[in-house]
């Protein structure tokens, strides 16, 4: 009895943190909606079709795991265009951070025309990959190139930046590196947030400036800078634009970058089974290295409120 | 902006209509093209002549441009291909195109297959089935400036000249202070167009039954060319294109850098308009073997599933009739009655397109051959500029192509 006298007021209970829930998934259904068929959709489509032969024209087959055994086991190209991505990431992100947040450092402590400065760094962030690609091209150029023309003020014969295979790589990665304004603006948005009063503190205690930053500044600016280590991770392992446009992968192969690869084997060779294979290698990759990082980071991440060195399951 | 709307109303009302029964009020046909600028315009034109003819067609040019075969392949993937368009892949799409056979034969007294090059049709024949009718077509030329060779006092180019004789001549327009060269070579050639330089020397990239490249691709007869294009890069004949630097040969030639530029009919209109005298000769030889040259042929195709088959026919036949072949100024005339007619056979300038058509018709290219060559393509492309980077050593740079190749050849 006592049952079905309260159902009525939970139903009505519920009722109401439903339509108050509503209200809410309301507001983020544009996302979830956005998420599940543009995202999640064709995430599991291309996961499907990765154990096709898929031809865009033509009969698609059932082949189980034989993309990924061909892939691993006998196309060197898959190997070598991993490698060079690899090599991209492992100068391309520290560089992307360290830069990012030396620029920030500056830009937070500026005393003049700092908001000059800040758009300053960050406008090349808001240049479409093309433009930045022409513009780069023009730098790079070997007779005409910008860079070259500087080099032979100071009497330096400049070399074939886009045409010599161990340097294109290094082009490609100033390039990119030009970009970093994002980062930078994540990590300038982490430093103005860091209360006053800690360095005050530190300051009146006589801490010198070195320990300041290395108790204060990079322990609070943690997350931030574990957010911006794995977007670049993300961000290199995707590198396409700037190859596929500014070297096209060349010369010889040398800046053929794994998501261009990918690239070539879904729209060049029209082998979406094989290209959709090769995508989700690299999320695995991606995802694999994400999670290393975050295992590693609680090591140096602190996040607000948290006590480390204690008893850590109190 | 008027002309859009009428388009998009157009399509808007045949879709609104398509499942109607009732009378239609226009039949659209889609057809896609890659051409932009100048040929685009031309084919804008043609189809125009087709509307004339038809009434109540309304053809919807489609031009694709640059990323042609990104976006056919899509629209085929998404299921509405356009329903005539250009093709150039056929190994990659004739599973869903219409062969043409039986309707070339029917309509023969009409299309009169003879007028048009056997060395054009053969490009559009995928395991002895015809998939595309010829529309313009373009053979490779030497073009010269005659302004330069005049200055430096060099004999122009005569017919049956070799590629020592290209050298010897290129040799001496070289001028370190201002950038000038005799000929140009090129790091990243298109290796469709390349193939013409082996069999030229005796040689092709892949057997006939399309089985085989060890000792075609990497023979010595085909290294040879490799290394002689490394070698007059070397010896400042011709100067390197499209190594870490995009100006094209064209630029170049346009700019008085180069004497000589090997080319097609592509290049002419900016070559015309570039205002100095200009001659065309024949592709060199070498030796005493002759010259063949790569054939680059616009041909319209069917899709299989086309909704108006009847009128896509009709359209295709009309590009390829002497009326709209006459108008494409921007390529050649792919009926020799045509090309009669205007003169251009006789031509100083057009003569030596022509001619070399003649010898071209016994090797087939090589993608026709087998279904993965794109792949072999690749590896072949990086053999050449591995050679032009080094300037040599071709034989090493193409065994490795070939042996990275073989998997694709099961």
């Amino acid at each position: 009895m006592t049952i079905a006298a309260t159902a009525p007021a939970v139903v009505q209970k519920r009722r109401s943190a439903f339509s108050r829930h509503l209200t809410a998934y309301l507001f983020i259904s544009p996302w979830i909606l956005g998420f599940l068929f543009f995202t999640l959709g064709p995430l599991l489509f291309s996961l499907t079709m990765s154990f096709h032969d898929w031809p865009v024209v033509g009969e698609r087959t059932f082949v189980g795991f034989d993309n990924y055994r061909t892939m691993l086991l006998e196309d060197p190209q898959f190997w070598e265009s991993l490698w060079i991505t690899v090599k991209f990431a492992a100068i391309y992100v520290p560089f992307n951070i360290v830069m990012s947040f030396l620029i920030a450092l500056m830009l937070h402590h500026a005393t003049f025309a700092s908001g000059f400065f800040r758009t300053a760094f960050y406008l090349p962030s808001v240049i479409s990959g093309v433009a930045l690609v022409t513009i780069w091209s023009w730098i790079y150029s070997r007779e005409y190139g910008l860079l070259n023309f500087m080099l032979s003020l100071v009497g330096v014969d400049g070399p074939n930046w886009l045409g010599d295979p161990g340097l294109a790589i290094v082009a490609i990665i100033i390039a990119s590196l030009w970009g970093f304004g994002g980062t930078m603006l994540i990590l300038l948005t982490g430093l103005k947030a860091i209360p006053k009063e800690l360095y005050e503190a530190a300051t009146v205690s006589g801490v010198p400036g070195w320990a300041q930053m290395l108790f204060i500044t990079l322990p609070m600016l943690g997350p931030m800078l574990l957010f911006t280590f794995i977007t670049s991770i993300i961000a290199a392992f995707q590198q396409l634009t700037i190859a596929l446009l500014m070297t096209k992968g060349g010369p010889l192969g040398s800046t053929y970058f794994f998501a261009m690869y990918i690239y070539d084997n879904a729209f060049k060779y029209f082998d979406m089974g094989y290209a959709a294979a090769g995508s989700w290698v690299m999320f695995l990759i991606v995802l694999v290295l994400s999670l290393l990082v975050m295992r590693w980071s609680s090591a140096w991440v602190y996040y607000e409120g948290e006590v480390k060195g204690g008893d850590r399951n109190a | 902006m008027r002309k859009n709307t009428t388009v998009i109303a157009g399509s808007l009302a045949a879709f609104l209509l398509a499942g109607s029964v009732s009378a239609r009020a226009e039949e659209v046909l889609r057809f896609a093209t890659w051409d932009s600028d100048e040929s685009l315009a031309i084919q804008q034109a043609i189809a125009k002549k087709f509307e004339e003819k038809h009434p109540g067609v309304k053809v919807q040019v489609e031009p694709y441009a640059d990323g042609y075969d990104q976006k056919l392949v899509a629209a085929f993937g998404a299921g509405s291909p356009p329903d005539v368009m250009y093709m150039w892949n056929f190994p990659q799409y004739y599973t869903s195109l219409m062969p043409l056979d039986d309707l070339i034969a029917r309509d023969a007294a009409e299309i009169k297959p003879d007028d048009i090059p056997q060395g054009l049709m053969n490009t559009t024949r995928v395991e002895g089935k015809t998939y595309g009718m010829p529309s313009g077509f373009t053979t490779q030329v030497v073009f010269y400036n005659k302004d330069m060779f005049k200055a430096a006092g060099v004999e122009e180019p005569k017919e049956g000249w070799t590629w020592d004789d290209l050298r010897a001549k290129a040799a001496k327009f070289r001028d370190k202070d201002n950038k000038v060269y005799g000929f140009a070579v090129d790091a990243k050639p298109d290796p469709y167009d390349f193939e013409q330089f082996l069999w030229s020397n005796g040689t092709k990239y892949i057997s006939d039954d399309g089985k085989t490249i060890d000792g075609y691709m990497n023979s010595d007869a085909a290294a040879e060319v490799l290394d002689m294009f490394g070698d007059m890069a070397r010896k400042e004949e011709a100067a390197t294109l499209h190594l870490g630097d995009d100006t094209s040969g064209d630029t170049l030639f346009k700019g008085g850098k180069i004497a000589m530029f090997q080319s097609a009919m592509w290049s002419k209109a900016g070559i015309d308009a570039a205002g100095f005298g200009y001659g065309v000769a024949p592709l060199p030889k070498f030796g005493d073997k002759p010259a063949h040259s790569a054939l680059g042929v616009s041909a319209m195709s069917i899709a299989k599933d086309a909704k108006q088959p009847d009128l896509a026919w009709e359209f295709v036949k009309f590009f390829s009739s002497p009326e709209a072949v006459a108008m494409r100024t921007n390529d050649l005339p792919v009926r020799t009655s045509v090309a009669e007619e205007k003169g251009m056979t006789s031509d100083p300038v057009y003569k030596p397109f022509f001619d070399i058509l003649a010898t071209s018709d016994i090797e087939t290219h090589a993608f026709l051959k087998n279904r993965n060559w794109g792949k072999v393509q690749d590896n072949l492309a990086r053999a050449i500029e591995a050679t032009m980077i080094d300037q040599g050593n071709a034989k090493a740079h193409l065994d490795d192509a070939v042996k990275r190749s073989q998997r694709f050849l099961k």
